[in-house]
């Protein structure tokens, strides 16, 4: 870029708030034509407001907008588009039951736009060809896999022929191999012109693709763009993270959050998947579980998985290959067609939820908001139900009681709230996760199933509740950690299993191959 | 011969109705609405037309007013569902009871007397040279166009796939420019004017008169028709067409059978034949869990 060159995209002083959160706090940044840019951060940096703000879908408190060196107005998404900004969500905004087809057409152009099927085929295996993508354009949605589904709205956002594409997170919810493949096309596209803004949180993934890195803190620009040659991994994990926060965190979670930490080990060490039911005591043995058919997921396919007193058992795999059927399953929520189930070394296949929560199974749901905790209710009735289940049906219930413990519980655990009649949709992510691990890990538990619990958490949050896990492991606890963040179970496990499509194809123990691991999730031959 | 043009007039009077009225629910289902509305909007729409006729003489002009009102009244639903945030269900229901209560009102503070009103002429006829269908009104003659309209218009134009973005994933249409809210509103409004000619059809396409309730339903099995034709217009204008063949069959029985069944059986058919209907598509996507959803279209 000479300096005669307007920026593609010029923030000057970009505000937003959301009630009383300051999202984004005077921005100003600038990125040049045609390169790729990277812009890290923490969760809660405000990365994706700063992409909304650019793609026309939030509207800033304040400040202005300039692609190319012309001023955009804000808050509208078809200018946006106009000036040829396009925006590519993390979790995709394409309606699923549209066919490939129809989800290239509903963002192209004006008008009414008559279209016959033959005609609009012919365009979308057009568009499809010139981007490398191979998917029949009469598939729904719905039906592709989540790489392919990221390549649609890659293609959808091309439609328009857009020269600045935002790409929100895009690596969060690829196997290892989609990611390459995903950075290959975006290289594609900065060859064609197209400059890239990719959101990422990742060290290791900007240093592989970026050239140019800023990253953003307390929605503030810490630094950046910085040309890729002149920045190191380290300094910029600590421009992440801020000298501040670095605090209670150990250096090894600090370099597994930014995923900084070079590839742990080579050699792998590949043991048989089920082991024998008299290898001591167990708090969970599944031996060959299948489960009934399910639209959302493949059903569990002879699944077998032991999980011994004090050991943390990763479970790896790329989304929608049936974690939430197989917690489904242990926790009594699926229909088991054969197998045995075993809690505590007690035959529990045909036991109630309830039954087996007494059997000391505790959960940590995938869905924090709408499986883990009632938003509407306060955080008393949130925290007391464990008591609750274990009570008579017409028993007395005192709440003033229950408040007192729920309060002595909830400081305890250093959740930050105002009174313990507020409600849970109150709280921030990170709270919120505190107050289920207060419920969910008492004296009693056992087996401890944690989905994704570390999702959308900051810095600080994530490290609490791993350690959370660590401890519980540590005084006797058997934990199912199911997460689709290498870094995340490589850095808490003590051996990982991993899922493909209702089964389990893999297990591993450290020091953990990231490649073979990958491998194992996406299907490939070893 | 004579028989089988019969049972095919009866039907078509008794099915336009539906049919149009099922068109706008089919609009705004896929828009994101679940519109159980459409009763009152018809009623609105039957009641107007002959108030109309009755005041000005004029079947345009009452059409016109039929319309306006209809408008009107969906217009109204979009506003208490987008800007006070109300539930939608709750509120089409809530404008059900106004259209029933509120022609009621009407006609009463009117006329002063709750009868029946009647007016001197209807919808204009197709006339003598469609034979034994002449007796119909216009409007079963544009029925087959509107429904092919609309399938154009949903399944065939860009603006259908942005209208069917809003209401399955607000982002992605969002994300396209295209605003959810304006989009519940156009397909609100053209449902109003199709709830409109329902209504007006109902009311004044063969006899001419308007009663207190007198839709007795029907927009709740054309909301019914939405759903077992998985807000596809055609399939739902023939489920809206199947209905009233049920209907049609119920009274032929009776003659047939005479007092040997009850006569409260045989006209609750079409009704038994939609939670039929509802059932067996529910069924046909699935079982118990796609039932829940009732269409393709999720509520989101």
């Amino acid at each position: 870029m000479t300096a005669a060159d307007p920026p593609a995209l010029h923030c000057r002083g970009i505000r937003v708030t959301y009630g009383e959160v300051t999202a984004l706090a005077d921005l100003d940044i600038a990125f040049a034509r045609g390169a790729i840019h990277a812009v890290v951060g923490q969760n809660g940096a405000g990365k994706t407001t700063f992409a909304r703000v650019a793609a026309g879908l939030v509207r800033p408190d304040a400040g202005s907008l300039a692609i190319d060196g012309r001023a955009l107005r804000l808050g509208r998404v078809a200018g946006a588009r106009a000036a040829g900004v396009e925006l590519v969500h993390q979790s995709f905004a394409l309606p699923p039951s549209f066919t490939v087809a129809e989800a290239l057409e509903f963002g192209a152009g004006g008008g009414i736009g008559v279209y016959s099927r033959r005609r609009l085929l012919k365009r979308c295996r057009e568009r499809l060809a010139a981007l490398d993508l191979d998917v029949d354009p009469r598939r729904r949605i719905r039906d592709l896999p989540v790489e392919v589904q990221q390549g649609v709205e890659i293609a959808r956002a091309l439609v328009t022929d857009a020269r600045l594409l935002i790409l929100d997170e895009p690596t969060a919810v690829l196997p290892p191999a989609g990611i390459e493949a995903l950075f290959e096309r975006i290289r594609s596209l900065k060859r064609h012109g197209v400059t890239v803004i990719l959101i990422l949180h990742k060290i290791r993934e900007v240093m592989a693709v970026a050239d140019t890195i800023s990253v953003l803190r307390g929605g503030r620009l810490v630094a950046g763009p910085i040309p890729r040659e002149r920045a190191d991994e380290a300094s910029v994990a600590e421009m992440i993270v801020g000298q501040a926060a670095v605090g209670p965190v150990s250096a090894d979670d600090t370099q597994a959050l930014v995923g900084a930490a070079p590839v742990r080990g080579v050699a792998t060490h590949r043991v048989p998947v089920a082991a024998s039911p008299e290898a001591g005591e167990t708090v969970l043995q599944l031996a060959d579980v299948n489960t009934a058919k399910d639209p959302e997921e493949p059903p569990l396919d002879r699944v077998s998985l032991l999980v011994r007193p004090g050991e943390v058992v990763g479970v790896a795999g790329v989304q929608g290959n049936s974690q939430r059927t197989l917690v489904k399953a242990i926790a009594g929520l699926a229909d088991v067609t054969g197998g045995d189930i075993y809690l505590n070394g007690r035959r529990a296949s045909r036991t109630s939820a309830a039954n087996r929560r007494a059997l000391g199974l505790r959960v940590i749901p995938f869905e924090r908001n709408s499986e883990g905790l009632s938003l509407t209710s306060a955080l008393w009735e949130n925290w007391s139900v464990r008591e609750l289940l274990q009570q008579p049906l017409f028993s007395f219930v005192d709440p003033a009681a229950l408040r007192r413990r729920c309060d002595e519980a909830l400081e305890t655990w250093g959740v930050r709230y105002a009174s313990a009649t507020q409600n849970a949709g109150a709280l921030s992510g990170g709270n919120a996760q505190k107050v289920i691990l207060a419920r969910e890990i008492d004296d009693d538990a056992r087996l401890i199933i944690a989905a994704q619990p570390a999702r959308g958490l900051d810095i600080g949050a994530t490290a609490f509740v791993w350690s959370a896990l660590r401890e519980a492991a540590g005084r006797g606890c058997g934990v199912l950690l199911i997460s689709s963040d290498l870094d995340e179970l490589f850095d808490v496990s003590h051996r990982l299993v991993v899922m493909l499509s209702g089964r389990i194809v893999a297990e591993f123990v450290p020091p953990y191959d990231i490649a073979a691991v990958g491998r194992a999730m996406t299907g490939a031959s070893t | 011969m004579t028989e089988f043009h019969e049972f095919m007039v009866a039907i078509l009077r008794s099915g336009t109705p539906l049919v149009y009225v099922t068109m706008a629910g089919v609009i705004a289902q896929r828009a994101g609405v679940w519109h159980l509305g459409l009763e009152g909007v018809m009623i609105i729409g039957a009641c107007a037309t002959i108030l109309g006729i009755v005041l000005t003489g004029s079947f345009p002009a009452a059409i016109a007013i039929a319309c306006l009102l209809c408008v009107a009244a969906s217009v109204l639903l979009w506003f208490v569902i987008e800007k006070l945030g109300a539930n939608p269900i709750i509120a089409g229901l809530g404008l059900t009871g106004l259209g029933i209560g509120g022609t009621a009102l009407a006609v009463q503070a009117i006329f002063g007397s709750l009868a029946a009103v009647t007016a001197p002429f209807g919808v204009p006829r197709l006339g003598a040279a469609f034979g034994p269908y002449g007796a119909l009104s216009i409007f079963v003659l544009m029925m087959p166009f509107v429904v092919w309209g609309m399938w154009v218009l949903l399944r065939r134009t860009r603006f259908g796939l942005r209208l069917a973005a809003a209401g399955e994933h607000p982002l992605a249409a969002r994300s396209v420019g295209t605003s959810p809210a304006n989009a519940r509103l156009i397909a609100l409004a053209a449902g109003g004017v199709l709830c409109a000619i329902g209504g007006a059809e109902l009311a004044a396409g063969g006899l001419t008169i308007f009663a207190q309730n007198m839709t007795a339903g029907r927009g709740f099995m054309s909301f019914a028709a939405v759903i077992f034709g998985a807000a596809h217009p055609v399939g739902a204008a023939f489920a809206a067409l199947f209905f009233s063949l049920v209907g049609v069959a119920g009274i032929r029985l009776q003659l047939l059978f005479g007092a040997s069944i009850p006569h409260d059986v045989l006209l609750s058919l079409p009704y038994m034949a939609t939670i039929l209907g509802v059932w067996i598509s529910g069924r046909m996507r699935g079982g118990a869990k796609a039932a829940t959803e009732a269409s393709e279209l999720r509520d989101y």
